[in-house]
C-alpha cells in the first residue's frame, strides 16, 4: 500500500508460522500477530507472502491489519511508549504527561524518533487505572506520572541506549 | 415456505417466511430508500436510510434485512424515519468531497448544463450540445452573443489558468446548428387542451412559451412591439447580436408550437381583463423598459434621453438626433451598449460619466475595454450635478467631482462629492443609463414597495388567480437575459403543474459542492486559453458588423477541450443526491471535517474517487461475492476507513477481469467506468 | 509450619513495583529464615500496591502494604523473630481494612489469596469441586435451572438473563457448538476481568467448562486483550494445567464430555466487545457487527451455535452450583441478583477492585469503601460503564447499584468501570474525551456511528475550544437522539450516553463554556486566562524558569507578571509556584 515504504525483510522467517496456521480456519490474526512478533511490525511484502499461501487475497488481509490497533506498518524504535488514555489516566493529567513527551522527543502520536529511539503510541486503556497517569515503555509500567517524571524517565532511557 | 401477512403502510401485503421487509414492500410498489442494499449481495445494514418502523416495537427496524413476520403493521414514512433518515443523508453530505454539478453550471442562472454541451463540442458533436443547452436555454445563439457569462468566472479552470471560454463555445455550437438544415428538432407533448397566454415576447415570454409549448399547452405570445424578441432585440445594438440570430431563434420558438401576436399592446389593444379571460393561464413578462430619470436640473431639456430609449431608436432604425459629442452617464453594460453606439453613429468626442472608478463599474471588462479601444472617454469619479442648455437644448453638464469613501453594505466603496470642485463637459446631448424601471401601467397587479411587480419567489404567482409573473419586471427588477431565462423556466414547470391540477413550487435542488483553491490545482498541466481577436477598433467603429467573428469549429474544440469536468458523470443516475432532495436535508449543520482522500485509478478501467464514496462497500462486497475476485478492501477503521484495491505493481491489474460490477453497483460517483 | 511470604503480583502491583519488591525478598530470605517465598494475584487494593502478605507460622495473616525493596530485610527479621509490631507504617491500617472488609466477594473469591500460577492452589480449596458437581450429578437442564434460580444476568454491562441464552444455545440445532468468553475488557477505566484472569484463572476456566456443559459446546474459546499480555500468560498456563489434570479436553473427569478451550489474542479493537464484531474478530475478519438477527444462539461463529459471557460472569458460574443459585439470588435486590465487581479509579482515596452485594449505594461505595474524594476536593460525577455509560451527579449518589435503577440515570451498569470526578473535572471535557474514543474505535460500517460520532466530537471540540455556538447543546442533543436509533450495534447505539448524561446534568458548564466562555472546572485551555496575584508572588522566578513560552518577566523579590498574548496557558507556572500566587480565571 502507499502507506509503507518499501523494506526488504527475510521471508523465510515467516514459514514456521505459515506452516503452522496457513491452513487453518480463522487464523490470520494470529497469523499477523506472529508476522509482527518477528519483524516489529507488518511488511508488505509479508502481506503478499502470507496472501500466496493462505489464498486471502492481499486487500483482504490489509483491510484486517488496518482495522486492528495492535498493527504497525512501519518499523518502531527501541522503545515504544504506550502512553494510557483510559479514562482514569484522562481525568488525572495524561495529556499533560502528552505535551511533555512531545516536547522532550519532538515526535506526536504514531511518530518514531529520528534517532530511532522512540515511538509513541497513544492507547486506550491498560487497565492499570489506579496508578493513572500511566505509560508502558516496551514491558514496563510506569505509574503515577508527571511532566517532570515522564521527562527524567525518557532522559534516562537515552542515556542507557547511549551506553549500550 | 409458509405464507406470512402483513401491513404496510395501510397496504394489506402476503410474503413468505424469510423475506424481508425490504423486498415484501418493493413487491407492493412502496419505495424504501437504500443505498448499502443490493439483492445480489448478502445485506449488510450501513446506511440506515431503509429504517421503518414497526408497532409495538419500540427500536427502528432495517427493513432490508429485518425479516417479514405475521402481523406486523408496518410505517415507512412515519416521522422518526424521515428523521433518521435525513440526518444521515446530512452525515453523508457532510463527508462528501464531490461536485454534482460544476461550478459553471452552478453559476448559471438558468442552469444549462455548461459541462456537458462544452463537452460535446470537445466531441464535435455540436448537435447534442445544442439539445443540451435548450433543455434550459431556447436562445442559445443569442445568449451565446451577449451573456456576461457568470459562469465563466466561477469556471475552476480559472484556478489552473484561464477559465473556459464558455460563451464563445456556446455561441460556436448554436450558430453552427442554426445552419444545420438538419439540426435537432425537440419533441412537443401531447396537447392537453390548456391555454396560456404571454405578455412580453423578450428573453423571459420566449422562454416560458417554447417550454410551455413543448409540454403540450396551448400558447399565445403577446408582443407591443413590432418584433419579438424584446431587450435582446431592441434593447442589444446590432454589432453584439445580429438581428438575424434573434430571427433565427425566435422562428425556431414558434416551430415549437408558439402563436405570436406582434404589436398588440395591452390596455391599448385589448384590455388585461379580457385577456385574462381568454386564458386558463397568464405570463406576465413584461420587462423593465423605462428609464431611470437622472434626478438632476436640466433634465427636461431636449437631448437628454434614456439609454434604453436610445438604443430602442437605433433598433427601430430612427436614431435619436444625439449630435458630435455626447456624454454617456452610467457605468452598467447598458451605458457601453449606448457609448459605443454613440460612436458607430459618428459622434466625435464620446464621454461615460461614472462616479465611481473602473474597478467598481458593473459593467463586463471585455466590454469597458472594447469602447476604451473604440475611442469612448471615461470620466471616472464624476458625476452630473446640473444639465445646462440654451434654447430648450443640451450644451453642456456640469459634473460634480467624486472621491471615494467607506465601503456600503454591497462592499463597494461609495462615492462622496469633493465639495466645491465642478468639472464642465460641452455636449449636444446626455443618454442616462443609470438603470431601468418597470411601466406596470394596464396592470391591475400588486407591486412592491419599488413599484414592481410581486411574484412569489417559488411559484410566480401574483395576486390574481391565474397570473404568473416573471423576469425584470418581477421582485429584483432589472437583470441579466440569462436570468430571466431562468426564472422562466422554471415558471414553465410550475405553470404546467398548476394547469394539470396541482401547483408543485419550484425549490432549488440541493447538490454538494466543493471548495477548492489554486494550490489544488497547482500540479495541473498549463493549457493557454483559445483567445480570439476582435477586428480593429478603428474598422468597428465605423460600422454596426460584429466586433468579432466567434470560434471556428476547431477553436471551439480546442478550448472546449482544456475543460476540467468538475460536475459528477453520475448526477442523473446517483442513489444519494436523489434521497438528499427527496429528503430535504441541509449538511451544513454538521459540517466538520472530511475525509483525506486522493483519486487514484488503479484498475485500468475503473476511476475511483474517495471523496464521494459513502463507505457502503457495495464495491468491496460485490467483487467478493459476485464476481469472486476479493480484490477491493476496507482499508482502515471509522472515519477514516476507505476503499483501496490490491496495491502493487500490475499483479492487481492484471488478476481484474475488467467486469466493472463494482461501477455498477456503486450508488453514487465514486467509481466511474472508463471507456 | 513455615511461615509464608505472598508478594501481590497483579499488573497494578507490577506496574507499582512489585517485581523488585519480590526479588529484594527473595535475596533477603536467607536460609535462616523459615519462611516461603510465593506470589498471588491482585486482591484489589491498587491504592496499597506493591503488597505483600506475610502469614506466620501460625497462619495469620500480617498484610504489608506500599512495601519498597529497601522494606525487605524489615519484613524478613520481623518473620524471622516472629514479631511484626515492629513494621509500624508497612502494616496496613485499621482503616485501609475496611476496604475489603466492606465488601462481599464472590466472583474475586481468590482474588490475592491464592497462587494463580499453581493449579494445586486452587484444587486445595473448592477448586473444580463445582464442575465435578455439576458433571456427575446435574444434568445439563438442572445446571441451566440452577443458574436461572441464581438469578445471574450478564456482567459486560447489557444485564441479560445468562440462563436464557445458555438455553437458547442449547435449545439450537446442531452438534457443533461454541462458548466464547469475552475478555476484550475495552471500556477505559475498567480491569476487573484482567484481575480475575491474572488472579484467579481456574474459575474462570470451571465457569466455562461448566456452561459448555450446559449447552453442549465442544470447544471454547476465550478473547483476551492483546493489551493484558500477563492475563494471557497465566491463562495459557492454567489452561495447560487444567487439561493436565483432566479439567477440560477430552473426556473431562471421566464423566464422558468433552470440550477443550484455547485462547485468542484481540488485537486492539473497542468494538469487538460486540459480540458479533467479537466473533467476526475470531474467524480472522475485521471485527465489524454483524446484522441480528440472527443471534449467536442460533448463528455465531462459523455460523454454528454460540454462546458468548464475559469473564465476570464465568467467575460467579462455579459459587453457585456449589452453593446453590438460591443462595446467589438471595443477595442483592428483587431484579438484580447477586454481586457485581466495579473497578473504582479517579479522584477517590481508595481506589482499586469492589465487589459489592447489588442493593448497595453509589454512596456506599465512593464514599464508605472508597473513602471518598482525595485532595480535599468536592465530589462532581461519577462516570458510569464507560464510553457508552453516562455521568451520575451528587445529587443521585443514593441511587441504588441494581440494573434498572442506574438506567433511569441515563447512564447504565456496565461492566464496572467507575470513575470518579472532582470539582477540577470538566464535564463537557469528559463528553469530548468519550466521543474521542468512540469515533476512534467505531467500526466504520454504519453511518450513524461513523460519521456521527465524528460530528458529535467535532461539536464538543468546538464547544471546549470555546467557540461554541448558541443552539450547539441542541444540536448535539439531536444528533445524539439520531445515533441511538439509527446505530448498527451497541457501540453506536450507546455512544451518545456520555453526552446526554452531561447535557442532562451538567447543562450549566455547557452553557458557561458557550455563552460566557468560561470553563468552570478551568480545564479547557483556550478558556483560561493566567494571572499573578501581586500580593502572594514573592518574585521567586520559579514560574518564569519553568514558563516553556517565556511568557513571565518580572524583577527578582518583585512580582512577576504574565502576557497573555504569549501564554499557552499551559499551567507550568501555576505547577511551580510555591505560593499560589498563580490565578486561574
Amino acid at each position: 500500500m502507499s502507506c509503507c515504504n518499501h523494506q526488504q525483510v527475510d521471508l523465510s522467517l515467516l514459514s514456521g508460522v505459515l506452516e503452522e496456521y496457513a491452513g487453518v480456519k480463522g487464523s490470520l490474526i494470529t497469523i499477523l500477530q506472529k508476522t509482527q512478533e518477528i519483524y516489529g511490525y507488518i511488511p508488505v511484502d509479508a502481506v503478499y507472502h502470507i496472501a500466496s499461501r493462505t489464498g486471502a487475497t492481499p486487500a483482504k488481509i490489509m483491510g484486517v491489519a488496518t482495522f486492528y490497533s495492535q498493527f504497525r506498518f512501519q518499523p518502531i524504535g527501541k522503545y515504544l511508549i504506550m502512553l494510557c488514555k483510559g479514562t482514569a489516566c484522562y481525568v488525572n493529567g495524561t495529556e499533560r504527561i502528552f505535551d511533555a513527551i512531545a516536547d522532550e522527543l519532538g515526535i506526536g502520536n504514531g511518530e518514531t524518533t529520528a534517532d530511532g529511539l522512540f515511538t509513541l503510541s497513544v492507547v486506550s486503556c491498560l487497565g492499570c487505572c489506579s496508578l493513572a497517569p500511566v505509560m508502558m515503555i516496551n514491558d514496563r509500567t510506569y505509574g503515577s506520572l508527571t511532566p517532570d517524571k515522564t521527562r527524567k524517565i525518557l532522559r534516562e532511557l537515552r542515556e542507557e541506549a547511549a551506553k549500550e | 415456505m409458509s405464507e406470512i401477512k402483513l401491513t404496510i403502510n395501510g397496504i394489506a401485503c402476503t410474503g413468505t417466511q424469510g423475506e424481508t421487509i425490504l423486498t415484501v414492500a418493493e413487491r407492493y410498489g412502496i419505495v424504501i430508500p437504500t443505498l448499502c442494499h443490493n439483492d445480489a449481495v448478502a445485506h449488510y445494514g450501513a446506511c440506515g436510510l431503509c429504517v421503518v418502523e414497526c408497532e409495538g416495537t419500540p427500536k427502528l427496524l432495517r427493513s432490508c434485512s429485518t425479516l417479514a413476520a405475521d402481523g406486523m403493521v408496518i410505517h415507512t414514512e412515519g416521522e422518526r424515519c424521515v428523521q433518521a433518515r435525513r440526518v444521515a443523508l446530512e452525515l453523508l453530505m457532510s463527508d462528501h468531497d464531490g461536485d454534482c454539478q460544476g461550478p459553471c453550471r452552478l453559476a448559471c442562472p438558468a442552469g444549462t448544463d455548461c459541462q456537458a454541451y462544452v463537452k460535446q463540442v470537445a466531441l464535435g458533436n455540436t448537435k447534442e450540445a445544442v439539445r443540451i443547452v435548450k433543455q434550459r436555454l431556447p436562445l442559445p445563439a443569442s445568449i451565446g452573443h451577449v451573456c456576461p457569462h457568470p459562469c465563466e468566472k466561477d469556471c475552476r479552470r480559472g484556478l489552473v489558468e484561464e477559465p473556459i471560454s464558455i460563451a464563445l463555445i456556446k455561441r460556436y455550437m448554436s450558430m453552427a446548428e442554426l445552419q444545420d438544415p438538419d439540426r435537432w428538432v425537440p419533441e412537443r407533448a401531447a396537447a392537453t387542451g390548456k391555454r396560456v397566454g404571454i405578455i412580453g415576447g423578450g428573453p423571459a415570454g420566449l422562454t416560458a412559451a417554447y417550454y410551455l409549448a413543448l409540454k403540450g399547452h396551448d400558447v399565445t405570445l403577446t408582443e407591443q412591439m413590432p418584433q419579438m424578441g424584446g431587450m435582446l432585440r431592441y434593447g442589444i445594438p446590432q454589432y453584439r447580436l445580429p438581428k438575424d440570430v434573434v430571427d433565427a431563434e425566435v422562428a425556431e420558438i414558434a416551430d415549437a408550437g408558439v402563436q405570436m401576436e406582434n404589436g398588440v399592446k395591452l390596455g391599448r389593444d385589448v384590455s388585461f381583463a379580457d385577456y385574462r379571460a381568454k386564458f386558463d393561464a397568464v405570463i406576465l413578462a413584461i420587462g423593465a423598459w423605462k428609464s431611470s430619470p437622472l434626478g438632476c436640473p436640466g433634465e427636461e431639456l431636449g437631448g437628454v434621453y434614456g439609454g434604453i430609449d436610445f438604443l430602442r431608436s437605433v433598433a427601430l432604425h430612427e436614431p435619436l438626433p444625439i449630435g458630435k459629442n455626447v456624454a454617456v452617464v452610467g457605468g452598467g453594460n447598458t451605458a457601453m451598449d449606448a457609448c459605443r453606439t454613440a460612436v458607430r453613429l459618428g459622434a466625435e468626442n464620446v464621454y461615460v460619466i461614472y462616479r465611481r472608478t473602473r474597478a467598481e463599474m458593473p459593467a463586463a471588462a471585455d466590454e469597458i475595454e472594447e469602447a476604451i479601444e473604440e475611442g469612448v472617454t471615461f470620466k471616472f469619479l464624476t458625476n452630473p450635478a446640473e444639465i445646462l442648455g440654451a434654447e430648450g437644448k443640451v450644451r453642456q453638464v456640469k459634473l460634480q467631482v467624486m472621491e471615494l469613501g467607506e465601503p456600503d453594505a454591497s462592499g463597494r466603496r461609495s462615492p462622496v462629492p469633493v465639495e466645491g470642485k465642478f468639472e464642465y463637459l460641452d455636449v449636444d446631448s446626455v443618454i442616462a443609463a443609470i438603470g431601468q424601471k418597470v411601466d406596470p401601467a394596464g396592470f391591475d397587479v400588486e407591486l412592491n414597495r419599488r413599484g414592481i411587480i410581486a411574484a412569489d419567489e417559488s411559484t410566480f404567482r401574483t395576486n390574481l388567480e391565474g397570473v404568473f409573473a416573471v423576469g425584470d419586471a418581477t421582485n429584483r427588477g432589472a437583470d441579466i437575459a440569462i436570468a430571466a431565462i431562468g426564472e422562466a423556466n422554471k415558471a414553465a414547470d410550475v405553470v404546467d403543474s398548476y394547469l394539470r391540477g396541482a401547483i408543485v413550487p419550484y425549490r432549488k435542488p440541493f447538490v454538494s459542492k466543493r471548495s477548492l483553491t489554486k494550490e489544488y490545482f497547482a500540479d495541473r498541466e498549463r493549457i493557454a486559453r483559445v483567445h480570439i481577436v476582435n477586428r480593429p477598433a478603428e474598422e468597428r467603429r465605423r460600422d454596426f458588423a460584429p466586433v468579432n467573428a466567434g470560434f471556428t469549429a476547431a477553436e471551439a474544440m480546442r478550448e472546449a477541450a482544456r475543460c476540467l469536468e468538475c460536475g459528477c458523470h453520475d448526477y442523473n443516475d446517483c442513489a444519494l443526491v436523489r434521497h438528499a432532495n427527496r429528503y430535504e436535508i441541509h449538511p451544513e449543520r454538521f459540517a466538520g471535517e472530511k475525509r483525506q482522500h486522493t483519486s487514484e485509478t488503479e484498475l485500468v478501467t475503473i476511476e475511483r474517487d474517495q471523496g464521494k464514496c459513502i463507505l457502503c462497500a457495495l464495491c468491496v462486497r460485490v467483487c467478493d461475492e459476485v464476481a469472486h475476485q476479493g480484490l477491493l478492501g476496507l482499508i482502515g477503521r471509522g472515519f477514516t476507513t476507505v476503499v483501496k484495491p490490491e496495491f502493487r505493481d500490475s499483479d492487481a491489474v492484471k488478476v481484474c477481469a475488467s467486469c466493472r460490477k463494482c461501477a455498477e453497483a456503486c450508488p453514487t460517483g465514486a467509481l466511474k467506468i472508463l471507456k | 509450619m513455615k511461615a509464608r511470604i505472598v508478594v501481590g503480583e497483579g499488573s497494578c502491583g507490577l506496574a507499582a513495583g512489585a517485581g523488585a519488591v519480590y526479588d529484594a525478598l527473595q535475596a533477603a530470605l536467607t536460609a535462616d529464615v523459615p519462611a516461603t517465598l510465593g506470589i498471588t494475584g491482585c486482591i484489589g487494593m491498587c491504592y496499597l500496591e506493591p503488597i505483600v502478605d506475610v502469614y506466620d507460622a501460625a497462619g495469620a495473616l500480617h498484610r504489608c502494604v506500599r512495601v519498597k525493596p529497601e522494606d525487605a530485610a524489615a519484613i524478613t527479621a520481623a518473620v524471622k523473630a516472629d514479631d511484626f509490631s515492629g513494621l509500624g507504617e508497612l502494616l496496613i491500617s485499621a482503616e485501609d481494612e475496611t476496604f475489603l472488609s466492606r465488601q462481599t466477594r464472590i466472583a474475586l473469591r481468590h482474588c490475592g489469596l491464592i497462587d494463580p500460577e499453581d493449579v494445586d492452589d486452587y484444587t486445595a480449596g473448592d477448586g473444580y469441586k463445582a464442575l465435578e458437581k455439576a458433571l456427575k450429578t446435574m444434568t445439563p437442564e438442572q445446571v441451566i435451572e440452577e443458574i436461572k434460580t441464581s438469578g445471574l444476568a450478564g456482567r459486560g454491562g447489557a444485564g441479560f438473563p445468562t440462563w436464557f441464552k445458555w438455553n437458547a444455545a442449547r435449545a439450537s440445532e446442531g452438534e457443533e457448538k461454541y462458548l466464547i468468553c469475552n475478555a476484550d475488557e475495552g471500556d477505559p477505566g475498567a480491569f476487573m476481568d484482567r484481575a480475575v484472569i491474572e488472579s484467579d484463572p481456574h474459575s474462570l476456566i470451571e465457569g466455562m467448562m461448566i456452561a459448555a456443559y450446559a449447552i453442549g459446546a465442544k470447544e471454547a474459546i476465550v478473547y483476551v486483550r492483546a493489551e493484558y499480555p500477563l492475563a494471557i500468560v497465566r491463562l495459557t498456563k492454567a489452561i495447560g494445567d487444567a487439561r493436565a489434570k483432566g479439567f477440560l479436553g477430552k473426556n473431562i473427569l471421566g464423566s464422558g464430555f468433552s470440550c477443550d478451550m484455547r485462547i485468542k489474542a484481540g488485537a486492539g479493537a473497542f468494538v469487538c466487545g460486540e459480540e458479533t464484531a467479537l466473533i467476526e474478530s475470531l474467524e480472522g475478519s475485521r471485527g465489524m457487527p454483524r446484522l441480528k438477527p440472527p443471534f449467536p444462539a442460533e448463528a455465531g461463529y462459523w455460523h454454528k451455535p454460540s454462546n458468548i459471557n464475559n469473564v465476570e460472569t464465568f467467575a460467579n458460574v462455579a459459587w453457585i452450583i456449589l452453593n446453590g443459585g438460591a443462595a446467589f439470588a438471595a443477595m442483592g435486590t428483587e431484579r438484580s441478583r447477586g454481586t457485581k465487581v466495579f473497578a473504582v479509579t479517579g479522584k477517590v482515596k481508595r481506589g482499586g477492585l469492589v465487589e459489592i452485594p447489588m442493593g448497595k449505594t453509589l454512596r456506599d461505595v465512593i464514599f464508605g469503601i472508597a473513602g471518598g474524594i482525595r485532595d480535599g476536593r468536592e465530589f462532581k460525577a461519577v462516570q458510569l460503564g464507560g464510553p457508552s455509560g453516562g455521568c451520575i451527579p451528587a445529587s443521585l449518589l443514593d441511587t441504588v447499584i441494581d440494573y434498572a435503577s442506574l438506567q433511569a440515570t441515563g447512564a447504565i451498569m456496565g461492566s464496572g468501570g467507575m470513575v470518579v470526578m472532582d470539582d477540577s473535572t470538566c464535564m463537557v471535557g469528559v463528553a469530548k474525551f468519550f466521543l474521542e474514543f468512540t469515533t476512534k474505535e467505531s467500526c466504520g460500517k454504519c453511518v450513524h456511528c461513523r460519521i456521527g460520532t465524528k460530528r458529535l466530537g467535532e461539536i464538543l471540540q468546538r464547544i471546549v475550544d470555546g467557540e461554541g455556538k448558541e443552539g450547539d447543546v441542541e444540536l448535539l442533543e439531536e444528533l445524539c437522539e439520531t445515533v441511538k436509533a439509527g446505530a448498527l450495534c451497541g457501540l453506536g447505539q450507546s455512544a451518545p450516553n456520555p453526552v446526554l448524561t452531561t447535557i442532562r446534568y451538567f447543562r450549566d458548564e455547557y452553557d458557561a463554556h458557550i455563552r460566557d466562555h468560561k470553563c468552570p472546572a478551568k480545564q479547557c485551555r483556550p478558556l483560561l486566562t493566567y494571572s499573578i496575584d501581586e500580593t502572594a508572588c514573592k518574585g521567586c522566578s520559579l514560574c518564569s524558569q519553568k514558563c516553556p513560552a517565556k511568557a513571565i518577566s518580572g524583577e527578582r523579590k518583585k512580582p512577576f507578571k504574565i502576557d497573555p498574548a504569549a501564554c499557552i496557558r499551559c499551567g507550568a507556572c501555576a505547577a511551580a509556584c510555591r505560593f499560589d500566587a498563580v490565578r486561574v480565571d
